[in-house]
């Protein structure tokens, strides 16, 4: 008797096992298509700021000394605002994007904190992205030499252009390749977003 | 139905949900493996980082979404650290604080500096650097990468020149080949396989002259190639990346030097003949693995990962070292498979030892030559793919066995150089 109803439990398991296993990709609920999050640059701001300067390595510091030929950092802040679609919470699980200024590309960002958006609701992300000016000089240089040539500028003018020009951003600086990757907990998607502040520059 | 019956059919259910529930192979697993990946986005190296890193986090969307590692998804995270040493070092402590389980590098500088530390802590690191001084076991046995070493690829370059091209000069038979290389002297990558190029050109018997200081940011290289002139050289190696090898090749081509070139791997890509223009004709390389595009198993899965990850990046930007990336990621994600199968803690012992030192001419799918790793050689293969970009496009010159030519020579004087 006690046989007859351990064979029987054993052959309830087996089957709730066979008949879960024709879905086995269904999640608990099914939930409908989720629409990617649209993403738009609200601004960008100087968080910090340093001068333009660039010191060699072989120069003597006061205090310490240089790992490498050093120049002024400039912390820029991105500020943008991610609106949710959907009915529902989503959550951001990492973004990435890329800067340049004017047409050059600098610096790319990548973020990994998440948060949830509520349905239908705006959330505002603030992404710092670091820059120096000795690692600038190297990444123009590598990446647009030729452009430079062309345009008839030294990297050192253009770099100076920039770093004293951003208090009024009177260059253009670009968002672009930016993607973020959402998910609802059960389906992922991603957005991709691009920018340009001040708003009004263009190519 | 009785209601006992009904609770039976409960509890059965129960138990099954809850089988699945703990079962670390449904695709819903919560556990995650944590790996941290350094990238050169904004530094001297940026003209083939950005599409590596790119690669890189495009084939960990790949892994996870066919599977994981054996239903663990890898999180990733990827940091840009400039080419500087010092916040390499940096980053690579806030990845250990992450718990990382394997670290995916870039540069030869940053890799050898790290290299003491990550043997130390027993973290695989698996780098862009393919220098040879990595892959003695006994030296640096964390180091691992699925390319053929920068010496290897040298020794083939010089070796697929000396075969196919020097047999049709004119003063073939007359004298020797004449040999000089082109490279930034203070970068560890470009000067990593200085010391193999000279022995290869002793082996084969070829004339050297003086080495040529080029910045991996030049963009005029006219003298070095006027001191390249008064040795007459029917062959300049060149060291840097992408970006300087072209402003060479240009000027070599206006100062009608009149030498053939052989080009590591990071200097030669799509963008090559894009900067360089009729300069670049005729211009030979290791490419390690498929240019982007080309017909190779992965490839399909490459170029849709890049469009759906990178839609702002057209595939005609992407390059070969979008490939590279996918190479690094694929030789770890199988590490890791195999060590997690084996059971027990996936420690960093056990990743090199049950992983990547089981791995066998292990065929990744991206062009590159079938990885094998032992406790006492990590040079992944002897075999070298030279290309030449003639007609408008890669072809491939010869397949270069290294390993197979001088099997005595592989085996007791080149490994770790």
């Amino acid at each position: 008797m006690v046989c007859n109803k351990i064979a029987l439990y054993c052959m309830r398991i087996v089957l709730a096992f066979t008949a879960l296993s024709f879905f086995p990709a269904t999640p608990i609920h099914s939930a409908p298509a989720i629409k990617a999050p649209v993403i738009s640059l609200a601004g960008v701001e100087v968080a910090h700021y340093w001068g333009y300067w660039f010191v060699d390595k072989k120069t003597e510091p006061t205090k310490g000394k240089l790992p490498a030929n050093v120049g002024a950092p400039l912390d820029l802040a991105f500020v943008l605002n991610i609106k949710n679609p959907n009915p529902y919470p989503v959550q951001l699980e990492e973004l990435k994007f890329t800067v340049a200024f004017e047409d050059f590309e600098l610096n790319t960002v990548n973020a990994y904190e998440t948060m949830w958006i509520p349905g239908d609701k705006t959330n505002q992300v603030r992404v710092h992205a670091m820059f120096d000016v000795a690692t600038s000089f190297l990444s123009l240089g590598a990446t647009g030499g030729f452009q430079l040539q062309k345009k008839q500028v030294s990297a050192w003018d253009q770099l100076e252009k920039w770093w004293t020009g951003i208090q009024t951003f009177s260059f253009p600086v670009r968002v672009t390749n930016g993607t973020a990757r959402f998910t609802s907990g059960v389906k992922g998607v991603i957005s991709s977003f691009e920018g340009v502040y001040p708003p009004k520059a263009s190519k | 139905m009785r209601l006992t019956t009904v609770r039976n059919w409960i509890l059965a259910a129960v138990v099954v949900a809850a089988v699945i529930g703990f079962n670390p192979h449904t695709p819903y697993a919560a556990e995650e493996i944590v790996i941290g990946s350094l990238n050169d986005m904004t530094g001297a190296t940026s003209d083939v980082g950005k599409d590596y890193a790119m690669g890189v986090a495009e084939a960990v969307a790949y892994v996870n979404e066919t599977g994981g590692i054996n239903g663990k998804k890898i999180k990733l995270y990827q940091f840009d650290y400039g080419y500087r040493i010092p916040e390499a070092l940096t980053k690579y402590n806030l990845f250990k604080k992450f718990g990382a389980r394997a670290v995916l590098g870039w540069g030869t500088g940053d890799t050898e500096s790290l290299s003491p530390t990550i043997t130390k802590d027993q973290i695989p690191y698996i780098s862009a650097s393919y220098s040879a001084h990595l892959t003695d076991p006994k030296k640096t046995p964390y180091n691992l990468f699925f390319a053929t070493d920068y010496s290897t690829n040298a020794r083939a370059a010089i070796t697929a020149w000396f075969d196919k091209k020097w047999p049709q000069h004119k003063e073939y038979g007359k004298r020797k080949p004449r040999l000089v290389c082109s490279y930034m002297f203070a970068s560890p990558y470009c000067s990593a396989p200085i010391k193999a190029i000279k022995d290869q050109a002793q082996l084969l018997g070829f004339d050297v002259g003086d080495d040529q200081d080029v910045s991996l940011l030049a963009l005029d290289t006219k003298s070095q190639v006027l001191a390249m002139k008064q040795f007459q050289p029917d062959l300049v190696w060149h060291g840097n990346t992408t970006m300087s090898v072209a402003a060479t090749l240009r000027d070599a081509y206006a100062l009608s030097l009149g030498a053939d070139h052989i080009i590591n791997n990071w200097g030669i890509d799509e963008n090559l003949p894009k900067l360089a223009g009729e300069a670049a004709e005729g211009a030979m390389g290791a490419a390690v693995c498929a240019f982007f595009g080309e017909n190779v198993p992965m490839m399909k899965h490459i170029v849709e990962y890049a469009k759906k990850l990178n839609p702002g990046v057209p595939p005609e930007k992407r390059m070969i070292r979008t490939v590279q990336g996918w190479g690094a990621v694929l030789l770890a994600a199988e590490a890791l498979r195999r060590a997690d199968k084996a059971g027990g803690e996936l420690t960093g012992q056990a990743i090199l030892q049950k992983g990547f030192e089981t791995l066998r001419e292990f065929e990744l799918g991206v062009g590159s030559a079938p990885v094998t790793f032992t406790a006492e050689d990590h040079r992944p293969a002897g075999k070298v793919p030279i290309y030449e970009w003639k007609g408008g496009k890669f072809n491939l010159v010869e397949q270069v066995d290294v390993k197979g030519r001088w099997p005595e020579k592989w085996q007791k004087e080149w490994l770790g150089w």
